[in-house]
């Protein structure tokens, strides 16, 4: 469990005036992450997720509010791995230690034995590598070696911050398989990302910033059905009335198309093929359609972008 | 799976692991061996050469020198190696970024700094004085006529080990505060050599006073016995740079965000 109360973190000094130097780059954040979920913390570039993780791990003082993960503050715990595990930043590894003896010097500091070193070596798929100096590993391998850090103490909190960036599909689907084993042991797992793809596929619920600002704290149905484009499944059949009105009999709502086809709200297509079989309306073509996270992702942080790519293809601040 | 209390090993049991940590980290890199091999070559290359001149010297004037006078010549520029290792022992981290994943392992930050101060300056200390020694017995061997007694032995290898404890305190301190090797590097190099070496050659008063002021001088005083200083006034200028570079880097490590 982490709970964040009125987080807030400004950089420069000053008030916030035009012309200032000061950013507010966390604004009164309130949210909890719980345990057994995979919990996604989206926003886009420069939203302050990674200033919000790392006042969480008390690597920054906020400007006001506070962090508790498992109920105490991070700065104050004298074995953190054993309670919270986190990657933040992948590259931030001495490149001339070999990533074995960067987890031995790690596992020391926490009196984790040694022999943990080498099960989080295997867990990662690090393998020989491990004996090699870091600074020869790819960036995948450098996320692996972070993860494997992450997962020293076998923790019951674990903060990953964009951990799939620049990773392969393989590495993509390796990250998604271990975050979903993670949470179902029991686990809290905060990921954060900039990309709404991306969360679609691994988390169970978002927290959604922009601008330093909660956005929306909801589950990922939540956050569909909160914009009205839930998941959607277009069906064809010949027994169009027939079918029409089996789902509406089921309390779903159900639009005809242009083309003659049905679109079918809040269902999946499983739900939508066995009512037509039970009516006995055959039928010639059955797809889910949902790609409207994204959009919702779109739509909730459109406002608060705060770059933006102009008509020139340059980098502006809006 | 549910979150456990945890039950703290206490205060010192913390601090053996973080200095067993901070141990492991500084022998797994190899620039810390480099800097050990450099500090060697300059202790007893220049310290042994510099041992027979004074004997040779000696000899013609129909005097004696001590061999401890290897190690303290030596030693006046092998510091410089033993400096720059206990400063890459902290700067290094913010170079990579280290520093954050540091403080997630050991997030207690006065912990971390008493780990990080005491472990690299022993480190130095310890290498400082037995290359020091090694560098004594090698110019006895090979030039019999250096006098080597066990209290000019004690005398040395005291202010060896006072100059290494200072100009170490002097070294953490300032890669704490700055950050940054280069910064931390250029200011220990000129408060330490350049400045206590230079100020004093242009013959301007304020410039030479200035001089006497800086820790440099009085690791100089200590190692060779100039310029004219009193062991008290040294004293007063190795602790009291350490002490201050020691609270400017404490506070920064305990204070300011991770970096
Ligand atoms: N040390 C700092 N000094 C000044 N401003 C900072 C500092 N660190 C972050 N910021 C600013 O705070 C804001 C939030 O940054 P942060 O890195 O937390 O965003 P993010 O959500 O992690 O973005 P990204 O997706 O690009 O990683 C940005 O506007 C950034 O420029
Ligand atoms: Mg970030």
């Amino acid at each position: 469990m982490i709970e964040v109360r009125g987080l807030t973190k400004q950089y420069g000094a000053g008030r916030l005036a035009h012309g200032s130097s000061a950013v507010r780059a966390v604004d009164d954040l309130t949210f909890d992450v719980r345990p057994g979920k995979v919990t996604g913390f989206l926003g886009p570039n420069g939203a302050g997720k990674s200033t919000t993780m790392r006042m969480v791990l008390g690597l920054d003082r906020p400007t006001a509010g506070r962090a508790l993960v498992a109920g105490r503050p991070f700065a104050t715990l004298d074995e953190p791995l054993r309670v919270a595990g986190a990657l933040l930043d992948a590259q931030a590894v001495h490149p001339g230690r070999s990533g074995r003896d960067h987890l031995r010097v790690v596992a020391r500091t926490n009196g984790i034995p040694v022999r943990r070193v080498d099960e989080v070596i295997d867990q990662v798929g690090l393998g020989p590598a491990a004996r090699r100096r870091v600074k020869g590993y790819s960036l995948g391998m450098r996320q692996r070696l972070g993860i494997a850090t992450a997962l020293l103490g076998d923790p019951a909190v674990l903060l990953f911050d964009e951990p799939m960036n620049g990773l392969d599909l393989d590495g993509v689907r390796w990250v998604r398989g271990l975050v979903r084993e993670l949470a179902d042991e029991g686990r809290t797992v905060l990921l954060s990302s900039h990309l709404m793809s991306e969360m679609e596929q691994t988390a169970d619920h978002l927290v959604i910033i922009g601008r330093g600002r909660l956005i929306a704290d909801a589950s990922i149905e939540e956050v569909l059905r909160g914009q009205g484009t839930g998941r959607k499944v277009r069906v064809r059949t010949p027994s169009v009335d027939d079918l029409a009105g089996a789902l509406l009999r089921r309390k779903l709502r159900v639009h005809p198309t242009d083309d003659g086809d049905l679109l079918v709200e809040g269902a999946s297509a499983e739900t939508v093929g066995d009512i037509a079989l039970e009516v006995g309306a055959a039928v010639h073509r059955l797809a889910e359609e949902h790609t409207s996270l994204e959009q919702v992702y779109l739509d909730l942080t459109g406002d608060s972008v705060q770059y933006k790519v102009s008509s020139t293809k340059e980098l502006v601040r809006s | 799976m549910t979150a456990v209390a945890v039950q703290g090993p206490g205060t010192v049991p913390l601090l053996t692991r973080a200095a067993s940590a901070e141990w492991l980290r500084l022998r797994s890199v190899r620039s810390t061996w480099w800097c050990l091999l450099a500090a060697a070559a300059a202790v007893l290359g220049i310290g042994v050469g510099t041992a027979l001149d004074e004997a040779d010297m000696a000899e013609a004037s129909g005097s004696t020198a001590s061999a401890v006078l290897a190690g303290e010549y030596g030693l006046m520029i092998g510091q410089f190696a033993l400096l720059v290792l206990v400063l890459l022992a902290v700067t290094q981290e913010y170079a990579s970024g280290s520093i954050g994943p540091t403080l997630q392992w050991t997030p207690r930050r006065g912990v971390l700094l008493t780990a990080r101060v005491t472990v690299p300056v022993l480190v130095a200390t310890v290498a400082g004085v037995l290359l020091a020694v090694a560098a004594d017995v090698v110019a006895v061997v090979v030039e019999p006529s250096l006098t080597f007694s066990g209290g000019d032995l004690a005398d040395s290898v005291g202010g060896i080990a006072a100059v290494l404890l200072a100009g170490g305190a002097l070294a953490v301190g300032t890669g704490l505060l700055l950050r940054s090797t280069a910064g931390a590097l250029a200011a220990v190099f000129l408060l330490q050599l350049v400045l206590p070496a230079l100020l004093p050659a242009f013959g301007v008063r304020w410039m030479a006073d200035l001089g006497e002021l800086l820790p440099g001088s009085a690791a100089i005083w200590t190692l060779l016995g100039e310029p004219e200083m009193s062991a008290g006034q040294a004293t007063t200028l190795l602790v009291g740079w350490s002490a201050a570079a020691l609270a400017a880097g404490g506070w920064s490590l305990l204070r300011r965000d991770a970096g």
